[in-house]
């Protein structure tokens, strides 16, 4: 009795400091933001004790904003370019990177390394590449691109500035993906590729065939965890487009790309932090269902 | 034979068509030291004929205090992974090898924790960080990410695998329950301890978000929020700019490459088990 009271204590020493920080700074500010969320926050002052409670006025504004509706669609069209994308040229790099061939590894390094750079530099690079007049791409482009694209530049068109946010999100982590799908492919059994060439099946169908469905796990892996990349999207964006350029749509100018990260970031600089607070907890329910719902369908 | 050459072929094919995605993938970064290293004003000239120069590395570091930002990015990455990994290796010692009251209770909330969105965090911590007066300082920085889920995890799954009978003959040689972390439990964890310490030093490397909320003046500014503060100064100056974005991305690019090895194992296995 009085070992185990020994190892309670000093079981609770040695996850004390974990278990410190993750209260101070995970479990309250989790409680506390949906407080917060009943709140109205207009100061800095106040915001633990004397807060006005407005009930759900967070919740119905934020869900009437037509700003918000249009940050919900142009997050769920990045998500609807990203995460195929981002599935295919890993699974293109995965397949390549499966041949042994010289210098095999060294270019696996190659296509990882972009993954693990900082998204907000990499933006800033991508948007020098990629300006009007001056961006190497767009001069090297300019014969295909008309002179309009070539003088606003493919971030300052809205018609492919989110195919060029994807296309760079996606180059840059595509290598994450290829090594996620690499492991996946070397636990496939070998016997069922030699079953498939018996029946003569050709490469392409044996990837549709079996490949793919095999490494499904993975590919539910990478939509889940894009949902959630495209919901809390905000260094690369932040980087890149600032959420322009400007269209009219609803009844009022919106940013082609002012995605739910960039509109949830201008609560927070506003200080209106108690509808950022109901927003970030809309934004966790939408994820959360969107998340329930895929996985429930793969099951199947 | 003919199999043989077929093969051939196709490796032939496949290192081509790999050889142009990588220059395609790599080709922003190559771009960016390249421009880095043209002279001043010269970022918007396409040609070879300038020559290249250290000018725009000087620039940034002295006079627009990219030395300072580059410090306190490295203060603010260097005490946030070895304090995280620390805190994570300590937590998981004790959820792998001992029993208490509410373990499996804590270890499921923790990991649910890593379902939410980090933008839900930012809110409150912030608040948090406010009230203890923490709002620029490196405290601020570092201590509110001090508690890595990920890295307890992927911890805790490889304390397991250590045989119990290692600390229990450790135990009746009169080795105290620390001298068995420090100088047993820690040594058998050094690969995965090392992997978490990268990660954990790349993701404070590149925590823009929150570097951009708690780091309010100049003095406190890391790379990426001077970066950010710069290019709003000074619209078009590119050399200037690819020479900052070079010195924020070579040291994360260095060290990648040469553990490449920890980086990619952990994030699999965390991906993989998660």
């Amino acid at each position: 009795m009085r070992e185990s009271l020994r190892e309670q204590v000093e079981s609770y020493i040695y996850i004390g400091p974990f278990l410190l920080i993750f209260v101070l700074f995970i479990g309250f500010p989790f409680i506390y933001a949906f407080f917060l969320s009943f709140h109205r926050v207009t100061t800095l002052q106040d915001v633990f004790g004397g807060l006005e409670f407005v009930g759900f006025r967070n919740y119905i504004f934020i869900l009437k904003d037509p700003r918000f509706h249009w940050a919900l669609l142009v997050t769920a069209y990045y998500a609807i370019l990203i995460i195929p994308m981002n599935i295919a040229f890993s699974l293109i790099l995965a397949s390549l990177m499966r041949v042994p061939f010289k210098l095999n590894s060294l270019m696996k390094t190659g296509f990882f390394l972009p993954f693990v750079l900082d998204a907000f530099v990499v933006g800033i690079v991508w948007t020098f590449l990629l300006s009007g007049r001056f961006g190497i791409i767009t001069n090297l482009l300019r014969p295909l691109i008309s002179e309009a694209l070539y003088r606003q530049g493919f971030l300052g068109t809205p018609s492919t500035v989110m195919p060029s946010v994807a296309t760079a999100m996606v180059l840059k982590g595509g290598g994450f993906g290829m090594v996620l799908y690499l492991a996946a492919m070397q636990n496939i059994p070998k016997e069922i590729y030699e079953a498939a060439d018996i029946d003569g099946a050709s490469g392409l169908k044996k990837f549709f065939y079996i490949t793919f469905p095999l490494l499904k796990p993975v590919t539910t892996f990478m939509v889940i965890t894009g949902l959630i990349g495209a919901i809390s999207a905000f260094a690369e964006f932040y980087a890149m487009t600032g959420g322009g350029p400007t269209v009219f749509h609803f009844g009022m100018p919106q940013g082609m790309t002012k995605v739910t990260g960039l509109y949830l970031f201008d609560f927070i600089q506003s200080l209106r932090l108690g509808k950022a607070a109901a927003l970030a907890f809309i934004l966790l329910l939408i994820t959360l269902s969107i998340s329930l719902i895929y996985a429930k369908l793969q099951r199947k | 034979m003919l199999n043989y050459r077929g093969n051939r072929v196709k490796k032939i094919i496949v290192f081509l068509v790999s050889l142009g995605l990588l220059i395609v993938v790599l080709f922003p970064f190559v771009w960016m030291l390249y421009t880095a290293f043209k002279p001043p004003g010269t970022g918007l000239i396409f040609s070879l004929k300038t020559g290249l120069t250290l000018e725009n590395f000087k620039k940034v570091l002295f006079e627009y205090n990219f030395l300072r930002y580059f410090k306190n990015s490295f203060i603010v990455a260097f005490f946030s992974a070895t304090f995280s990994t620390l805190f994570a290796a300590m937590a998981a010692y004790a959820f792998a090898k001992k029993r208490f009251f509410m373990k499996n209770t804590l270890f499921w909330l923790f990991i649910a924790s890593m379902m939410v969105p980090g933008l839900l965090y930012v809110i409150p911590q912030f608040l948090v960080v406010y009230k203890l007066r923490w709002m620029n300082t490196y405290q601020g920085m570092i201590v509110p990410h001090l508690a890595n889920v990920f890295g307890l995890f992927i911890l805790t799954q490889f304390a397991k695998e250590i045989p119990d009978s290692l600390i229990e003959a450790a135990r009746i040689d009169g080795a105290s329950d620390f001298k068995i972390f420090l100088f047993l439990m820690l040594p058998l964890m050094v690969p995965i301890v090392a992997t978490v310490y990268l990660l954990n030093f790349q993701f404070h490397w590149s925590n823009f978000l929150w570097q951009l909320i708690v780091a309010q003046t100049d003095r406190m500014y890391t790379v990426p929020v001077g970066l950010a503060m710069f290019k709003n100064a000074h619209q078009e100056a590119y050399t200037l700019e690819m020479a900052a974005s070079s010195l924020s991305i070579i040291p994360i690019a260095i060290i990648f490459v040469f553990a490449q090895r920890y980086f990619i194992e952990g994030i699999t296995q965390g991906a993989v088990k998660g």
